[in-house]
């Protein structure tokens, strides 16, 4: 297979170019998905083709094809030269800096302990069908749901500076989810197996049947919620809605490249400019977030990224202070750095690389410390599970936030569901207002497999983390008036 | 792809011998796009791609599978046996329709004969043409100027056949100055030059216009919202909101509701002028006009055909674009007749706060303006908003003429004023 990356980049240095890559990729997908008592829709997927990449006179060319051939592959560089060159039309000033990076040789492999292509379609739709007869055994429930999603992306990279890469990462997400119609209302109630870098191992039907009879009770149970109060309270956030909150407001607002202005015109910026690396205080100092392109199991861990560049851990804040950003080769010199992070990909043969977040989470407590004594501390609150509607403003400063599900904490425990509420508050006054988060024992991580970024839209996958953790006096408002 | 070669290359694969039903969707795209930020070509990318989905029926069983190497017979041949093949396994759906078997004109409303012209080296020189009008300026451009050729064809074992050929241009420019930007979009089937010239214009005046912006403390005020702004909006509320099934069900804004909506009408077209769209759905349905708000009142709302034969309505399928219709007034007369309000030019990260009454939350960015006195007298500083899709429609007291917009799907909005539209918060 690499045999005609190799001739890609042959020929791209003999067309004088400064840099090429080229990667092939072979992309597999499925999903299966369930509608109360049948699948709604069984799709397969088969993908393949290669992208090379040039760096010629300070101008990036990019050109792909599915035809994987030596023909194709001159076909594919001259075009790529001959967009390298229409680039050139508006050069930015001495053109594009490329960290170096040494000549790596690198096989990658995740864990799938039971392929889950492998897996019968039977069982597939057992599992699903099974969890949404729960769910509709309630009542209250007029609609089930669930889906399957599998994927695996075996990739082969070769660059002119004679890197050599393959990976083979298989990916698995699962989600259920139930709507509950009565009391002049409807409302959704869901729970996601959390979506990993493993195969179908993760998966067991009894877990699936426990998790669909809370759904479709807490589905219900919010139809007859009150309206959530408004004003500042103490919150505390479960791990899957904090994973949300760390991956928009942390996670975007350190990508190196949108701080450079790369992403105005579709994502917007950051407000972590230059000026704040190594002394702007994020959070308060029980605030440290871990970007770890090497985590078990995290969906951004894939061995190299399409960079060429290995898999890193690195700290993005360190109690509390911003340390540095998320990058990619081009982008590594803004800041002084003479290596990239490792953390540019592409979603497809077809895209470009560009930075993405990486697995990403935030450090448990040192000390012990259970939900229910976090909880303790809280005198009037609220506890938000799961994620729902979220926004942020182009800056990465002013968010809202919701939760799949929202208790009301009143002397220390939970003290009945609420509806409508939403958090609202700024990056660094949220992260500041945070004064504990659990041990590791409470510690889970979440997958995120649908973030859009670039213009055309690409989608990544990263995995989050946290332990419940408790932010003092946020902003509360409602989606709903009374 | 044309017309003949799509119905060929269906043909063959429809003879590839299978046991029941069998549909064909393919779908062809190349795409130019150039994106700048900072005056510069940061990413040049030429994107050719193909894709064939193939969808078995059984009975009451249905699956599919996408490939994208179109010229291997042999992959092909082993993706119709294994589509059959896993179909075999599905359980029994109810909700499984036959194939069509239509046969349809290639209407071609989105074809755009001149656009077929445009090359990489037109895109390359008209970017850096804008790239030069902002360093003119002097004022940073971002923005992405795209242009894709493409074609759809579907055909069915039971005779059905379509195929049109369509064009996207997308051009979108944000103007940044030392506190404060603007922005602007040429949206259609077709780009010029001139088109991109005049959108980088609108963006770099729309950046003078908003340096140094004021806050104005965010509550319920009259605010003009500009086309793209309405259309984000209309999109998000048109799939959250517009299905007949969920109405019926109990799960819709809409489920027992007899008001009307405002006095506008919402409604999608394929032969709409402004942006039209490929005229049949990826199943082989034809798409004709369909009306969602007639005046104002609620009409039926999309409905697939197994909804439909169920409770004897008319199959309206998912629409390719949206229009909303307007009154005509022009964006100055909006703001003339304005004493008190706020002149939106853009959203942006619509989410649902509340499926029930069809909230939403969302910012303001890029030109945000305080009005006065039917006059725009200074930039303010963006803010969040909550607000319901039927008060907004209710309150909509002057409109403009649609035009096109919508980066990710085809639209057609004008301008609106609406009254007590509820700002909560400040971004920066």
């Amino acid at each position: 297979m690499f045999d005609l990356l190799k001739l890609a980049c042959n020929s791209a240095t003999r067309a004088g170019c400064q840099f090429a890559d080229a990667r092939y990729l072979s992309i597999r997908k499925q999903r299966v998905v369930s509608r109360d008592h049948a699948l709604s829709s069984c799709s397969d997927g088969d993908d393949r083709g290669f992208g090379v990449r040039v760096l010629y006179q300070g101008a990036w060319g990019f050109a792909s094809s599915p035809t994987y051939t030596a023909d194709e592959i001159e076909k594919v560089v001259a075009r790529a030269m001959r967009i390298a060159r229409a680039s050139a039309m508006a050069l930015r000033e001495d053109g594009v800096k490329w960290a170096p990076e040494p000549a790596l040789t690198l096989d990658f492999k995740s864990t799938c302990r039971q392929d889950p292509f492998a897996v019968a379609l039977e069982d597939k739709a057992d599992l699903l069908i099974a969890a949404n007869e729960v769910m509709l055994k309630n009542k209250s429930i007029k609609r089930a749901q669930g889906f399957l999603s599998f994927k695996r992306v075996q990739r082969w990279y070769v660059n002119t500076e004679g890197s050599e890469l393959h990976s083979d990462v298989t990916s698995s997400e699962s989600a259920i989810w139930a709507i509950a119609v009565g009391n002049d209302d409807f409302q959704e109630r869901d729970w996601k197996a959390p979506a990993s870098n493993q195969g179908f191992e993760c998966y067991r039907k009894q877990e699936f049947l426990d998790q669909a009879e809370r759904v479709a009770a807490e589905a219900e149970e919010k139809l007859s919620a009150r309206l959530s109060p408004e004003g500042d309270f103490d919150i505390i956030t479960d791990s899957e809605n904090l994973s949300l909150t760390i991956h928009e407001s942390v996670g975007h607002a350190t990508e190196l490249d949108r701080v450079m202005g790369y992403e105005v015109s579709m994502a917007g910026s950051s407000f972590v400019t230059r000026d704040k690396q190594g002394d702007f205080r994020y959070g308060s100092d029980q605030v440290t977030l871990m970007a770890d392109n090497t985590l078990e199991n995290g969906l951004a861990t894939q061995g190299f990224d399409d960079d060429g560049v290995p898999g890193q851990r690195w700290e993005i804040v360190r109690d509390g202070i911003f340390q540095t950003y998320s990058s990619g080769r081009e982008f590594a010199h803004y800041i002084g750095e003479e290596r990239s992070r490792g953390s540019c990909r592409a979603d497809h043969w077809s895209s470009i690389p560009i930075v993405r977040i990486p697995n990403l989470f935030l450090m448990p407590g040192k000390t012990p410390l259970s939900p229910e004594e976090l909880m303790a501390d809280v005198k009037h609150g609220l506890y938000f599970e799961g994620m729902d509607s979220f926004s942020i403003d182009q800056w990465r400063l002013n968010f809202q936030f919701g939760g799949n599900a929202v208790w009301e904490i009143k002397n220390g425990k939970k003290a009945g569901m609420l509806k409508a509420a939403l958090y609202q508050s700024r990056t660094p006054t949220f992260w500041n207002a945070c004064d504990a988060t659990c041990d590791e024992n409470y510690w889970q991580p979440h997958g995120v497999t649908n973030c859009g970024k670039g213009d055309p839209m690409q989608i990544a996958q990263m995995t989050h983390g946290a332990a419940p953790t408790r932010f003092r006096k946020i902003r509360i408002c409602r989606g709903r008036d009374s | 792809m044309n017309r003949q070669q799509s119905q060929d290359l269906i043909a063959a694969i429809l003879e590839i011998p299978h046991e029941g039903e069998l549909q064909v969707l393919l779908n062809g795209v190349e795409r130019l796009g150039t994106r700048f930020n900072d005056c510069a070509i940061s990413q040049n990318v030429l994107k050719q791609q193909a894709t064939l989905t193939l969808s078995a029926r059984l009975e009451q069983k249905k699956t599919s599978i996408s490939i994208n190497a179109l010229d291997d017979q042999e992959l092909i041949k082993r993706s119709v046996e294994q589509v059959f093949a896993t179909c075999r396994h599905m359980p029994d759906d109810e909700e499984v329709m036959p194939a069509l078997g239509d046969v349809l004109p290639s209407l071609e409303y989105a074809f755009n004969a001149e656009s077929d012209t445009i090359e990489i080296e037109t895109v390359g020189a008209w970017a850096a043409q804008a790239c030069s009008a902002g360093a003119a300026a002097g004022i940073d451009l971002a923005g992405l100027l795209a242009h894709a050729k493409m074609f759809t064809a579907y055909g069915d074992s039971a005779g059905g056949f379509a195929h049109e050929r369509y064009h996207r241009s997308d051009y979108h420019v944000t103007a940044t100055g030392t506190d404060g930007s603007g922005w602007a979009e040429h949206q259609g089937v077709s780009i010029a030059q001139g088109d991109v010239m005049a959108a980088t214009g609108r963006a770099i005046d729309k950046c003078a216009g908003a340096q140094d912006p004021t806050v104005f403390e965010p509550r319920p005020v009259t605010v003009i919202l500009e086309p793209q702004a309405v259309g984000d909006l209309m999109a998000m509320a048109f799939w959250y909101g517009f299905d007949q099934r969920a109405r019926d069900e109990g799960r819709s804004p809409f489920s027992d509701f007899d008001a009307t909506l405002g006095r506008l009408s919402f409604y999608s077209d394929p032969a709409e002028a402004t942006f039209p769209t490929v005229a049949f759905s990826s199943d082989g349905q034809a798409l004709a006009k369909s009306v969602w708000l007639d005046e104002g009142k609620l009409q039926q709302l999309f409905t697939n055909r197994y909804w439909a034969n169920k409770n004897g309505l008319a199959v309206k399928p998912a629409p390719n674009n949206l229009v909303l219709s307007g009154d005509g007034t022009s964006l100055e007369e909006l703001i003339r007749s304005t004493e008190d309000g706020i002149l939106v030019t853009r959203f942006w990260y619509i989410r649902s706060t509340d499926a029930r009454t069809l909230g939403f939350t969302g910012m303001t960015r890029d030109g945000t303006y305080r009005i006065e006195n039917g006059e725009v007298t200074y930039p303010v500083v963006d803010m969040r908003w909550n607000e319901s899709v039927l008060r907004v429609l209710d309150n909509v007291v002057a409109s403009g003429k649609p035009v096109a917009t919508g980066e990710f799907m085809a639209m057609a909005m004008p301008a609106l004023k609406v009254e007590e539209f509820h700002f909560s918060s400040l971004s920066s």
